[in-house]
């Protein structure tokens, strides 16, 4: 439709998508009068509670569904035509799949669809299956895999085209730790190698950890849009990190900053869970126990994880690494490890468990009860309904 | 088409790796040995193949006929259902390449399955002889009423010509005035029409019925014409026989005179009962080069009645036209005709509909396929009075119901072993074909318009 290459990877006009019921009544506004700009080569979040919209955009961005109103551009043309399709790579919600057909046959299926040669097919799928840690469940039949195995294999199909745009509808549900860990990391080397990505997730952590940019949407709006750093920085703290301090330097430090008339509360960062996990996972996999789930490749180091990604995806794809673009994306991966304040689990157990926390002094000046409560019920219910508001806190500090 | 053949293929994997069609494959494996070591039939050793052919096919086409039904109702609407279309038809497949990969995985399965159990019936039949004792006079019996295909020929009318005829007689009458002014012209016509055609077949003492045919082609002229007649008597005689004299050959050369004769004219004296279908045996030689045959049948005076051969079933020449095999992949291409429809029944309906009602207007539209005669003439007497709103709505529906039944009933065939004519094959083939077409454009129609993800929210 559109010959020349657009620059925007997905493009939408006054999109809205309208339910009805059969007799056309009690009409429910999924989504309205969407103008969504994703710009090529770079990962974008579209993030939003349960019924949000999030998914029927995607699924009126492929064409699954038909808008009521506007319309939507893909790669700069309509996504039924077979020459868009074929740049772009579909991980749908839950991986759906021929429970018959074993994981080289799924992936030989999707290769055929997209017309590749035997040779190429061949090849490819031995990479992916290698990538997402099958190689050795080749032949068993999708119809035993575990709901993550699947999803592996979901991503490995969606990888399969070498796909400009990837649209990645919640990629990590169903995956353990590691794997939720090698997506990011996947998503972080396509970048890098000019693909554009579209991640639809209400996952905060993993959308935070690999966005550009993001849009939260609730009741078929963008509520907000911007990069990362716009979106969540707190312009009004700061965070220092230091070795370990004896009581003395921190009484030091402490009446410095009272001086300067500002708060003041010491903690011993914790691990992540994740990474915890994962160095777990590593330790055991390195003696060798048997398992007959997934075998994730586990490297030494994060930067070997990396590296070995790095490598299968030169297997994959036809575009090399973009070096100005990495050092953005790591420092956005680095931060989110230090960030304990802000965060719900911390409000949840300020009352409660003082192991977490440690506040150190009499600064702590509880907050009227009623008001205390009043913010962690909040906190209980973005918790329930996926944390839409998170924007919101951000904004009013 | 290779987008097609992955679909395809996908399905026919599916389909075989699904349980269901190991079972319908076990049940007719075990089945069918069993059928032809049971199957008595009347007793003759004609029999015992008859009835094995005619049960055997039978339940082949039925059980095939359900599996169809089942794999092409499920295939598409479970992948819909089940949301594998999604990471599908967001390829670079069109949506239609979809529906006929899938209807083409289905037809695939059928072929490898019919030819398979066609092929273990067909060994069966030919080897059915040897499991019990046969006589010579059996195998003989076998040979030319069973191991063949015969092709029958009966005297076709002329309506035209029939009704340009009674149209003379009658303005005749009504210039000499010899008509019953009370009458109405309809009621006249049909006496005057029913008359001339009990005059074709009809012939007082001394008298002759004529049979002429053209085209025709024995597989070889040192087989043997059957001639199948049956005649009453306006009379009927004491010993209830009657004598006759047949002549069969090219009795056109006889006003050459008889140095003109290239083929033999055979003159068959008989004695037969009335009323009783009788056979008698002539060489294949007596059919002129040009495909010329003419049988006479002569009326003794000394019978002293009207002979009268039933218009329906009076008089049939069976001729050899062709080998029992050839019969049997005709009959089996019909069969794959109607899977091939069935199958794209299935895949149409699921195009919009899911699995359960699906399967319901399958197997409704199949079983009214079986009894479609019947179905028919039901709504041809009850559409009468609608006219215009029948012709133009309920009529063309009707015509896309398969028809499996009467003619179409090709086992039917096989028994009687009776030529299944190409052209016959063509036809039969070539509607089932040309219905199973229609409806996969609606399915096109249908799937590439409709949203297919469900509304969620």
């Amino acid at each position: 439709m559109v010959s020349e290459k657009s620059q925007f990877a997905v493009e939408t006009f006054g999109l809205t998508k309208i339910f009805g019921d059969w007799w056309g009544r009690s009409r429910v506004v999924a989504v309205e009068d969407l103008n969504l700009k994703v710009n090529r080569n770079e990962v974008f979040g579209l993030l939003g509670p349960n019924g949000s919209g999030k998914t029927t955009v995607i699924k009126m961005l492929l064409g699954l569904l038909h808008p009521t109103k506007g319309r939507a551009l893909v790669l700069g043309g309509v996504s039924r035509d077979p020459k868009i399709t074929a740049k772009i790579g579909f991980l749908p919600e839950e991986s759906y799949l021929y429970p018959y057909l074993n994981a080289r046959e799924t992936l030989d299926f999707y290769g055929r669809l997209f017309g590749l040669n035997s040779k190429v097919r061949a090849s490819r799928i031995d990479a992916l299956l290698d990538m997402v840690g099958l190689a050795g469940m080749a032949s068993r039949p999708i119809g035993t895999f575990s709901k993550g195995m699947a999803r592996r294999i979901g991503l490995a199909q969606a990888l399969i085209n070498d796909p400009e745009l990837l649209i990645l509808d919640e990629p990590t549900s169903g995956l353990d730790p590691i794997g939720t860990k090698q997506i990011k990391d996947l998503i972080v080397e396509l970048a890098k190698r000019g693909k554009t990505v579209l991640l639809c997730s209400h996952l905060l952590a993993d959308a935070e950890e690999v966005c550009d940019r993001m849009a939260i949407m609730y009741g078929g709006h963008i509520q907000r849009l911007g990069s990362v750093d716009e979106l969540l920085k707190q312009t009004n703290k700061r965070q220092i990190t230091t070795g370990v301090l004896t009581e003395d330097t921190l009484q030091k430090i402490r009446s410095i900053v009272e001086k300067h008339g500002s708060e003041f509360e010491v903690s011993e960062p914790m691990q992540r869970l994740e990474s915890y996990f994962i160095e777990v996972v590593r330790q055991a996999h390195k003696e060798k126990r048997p398992t007959s789930g997934a075998v994730n490749r586990l490297e030494a180091t994060q930067a070997d994880a990396t590296a070995a990604v790095s490598d299968v995806l030169d297997r994959l794809v036809s575009a090399k690494v973009e070096t100005q673009k990495q050092t953005e994306i790591k420092k956005a991966v680095e931060t989110i490890a230090i960030e304990p304040d802000k965060s719900v689990l911390t409000k949840l157990t300020q009352s409660g468990d003082e192991n977490l926390t440690t506040p150190v002094s009499k600064i702590d000046k509880p907050v009227p009860d009623t008001q205390k409560s009043e913010n962690i019920k909040k906190n209980i219910l973005d918790e329930l309904v996926g944390r839409q508001g998170l924007a919101e806190d951000e904004k009013n500090g | 088409m290779g987008r097609i053949w992955a679909v395809a293929r996908n399905t026919f994997v599916s389909a075989v790796r699904m349980k269901t069609a190991i079972v319908f494959m076990a049940m007719l494996l075990i089945l069918l040995p069993i059928l032809s070591l049971t199957s008595t039939g009347d007793g003759t050793a004609i029999g015992r193949v008859q009835s094995f052919v005619s049960y055997g096919l039978g339940l082949v086409s039925f059980l095939l006929s359900m599996l169809t039904i089942v794999v092409a109702c499920y295939t598409l609407s479970s992948d819909v259902k089940h949301k594998r279309v999604y990471s599908v038809v967001t390829k670079p497949i069109r949506r239609f390449e979809f529906v006929i990969g899938k209807a083409l995985g289905v037809i695939l399965l059928d072929l490898l399955l019919l030819a398979v159990f066609s092929g273990v019936i067909y060994g069966l039949t030919i080897q059915m002889p040897r499991f019990a004792k046969t006589s010579d006079e059996e195998l003989v019996r076998l040979k030319n009423e069973f191991f063949t295909a015969r092709a029958s020929l009966k005297r076709t009318i002329d309506e035209q010509a029939l009704e340009k005829q009674t149209d003379d007689v009658y303005k005749e009458l009504v210039r000499t005035g010899q008509l019953d002014e009370s009458r109405s012209r309809e009621s006249v016509m049909a006496e005057l029409r029913n008359a001339a055609k009990y005059n074709m077949y009809a012939a007082g003492p001394g008298g002759t019925v004529l049979w002429e045919f053209k085209k025709v082609r024995p597989f070889d002229a040192n087989e043997s014409l059957f001639i199948r007649f049956k005649f009453n008597a306006a009379q009927t005689p004491a010993d209830k026989s009657l004598y006759g004299v047949w002549y069969v050959g090219d009795y056109r050369q006889i006003q050459g005179g008889p140095e003109t004769m290239k083929t033999p004219i055979y003159q068959i004296p008989r004695k037969d009962v009335v009323g009783t279908m009788r056979e008698f045996e002539v060489p294949a030689d007596a059919v002129a080069a040009d495909g010329y045959l003419a049988v006479g049948f002569y009326n003794e005076p000394m019978n002293g009645t009207t002979v009268i051969f039933p218009i329906e079933d009076g008089f049939e020449v069976l001729y050899k036209a062709g080998g029992f095999g050839g019969n049997f992949i005709s009959a089996v291409l019909i069969m794959f005709a109607r899977l091939v429809f069935l199958a794209c029944l299935g895949v149409s309906l699921s195009t919009w509909v899911g699995f359960p009602v699906a399967i319901l207007c399958s197997l409704t539209i199949f079983f009214t396929g079986v009894i479609n005669g019947f179905v028919v003439q039901s709504f041809d007497y009850l559409g009468q009075n609608l006219t215009i709103f029948y012709s133009v709505t309920i009529k063309p529906l009707i015509w896309l119901l398969p028809k499996f039944d009467q003619n179409y009933n090709v086992n039917k065939y096989l028994i009687d072993a009776r030529m299944i004519r190409f052209g016959f094959l063509m036809l039969a083939a070539g509607v089932l074909l040309l219905k199973s077409l229609i409806l996969l454009l609606i399915g096109f129609f249908i799937f590439a318009k409709r949203e297919l993800a469900k509304v969620v929210i």
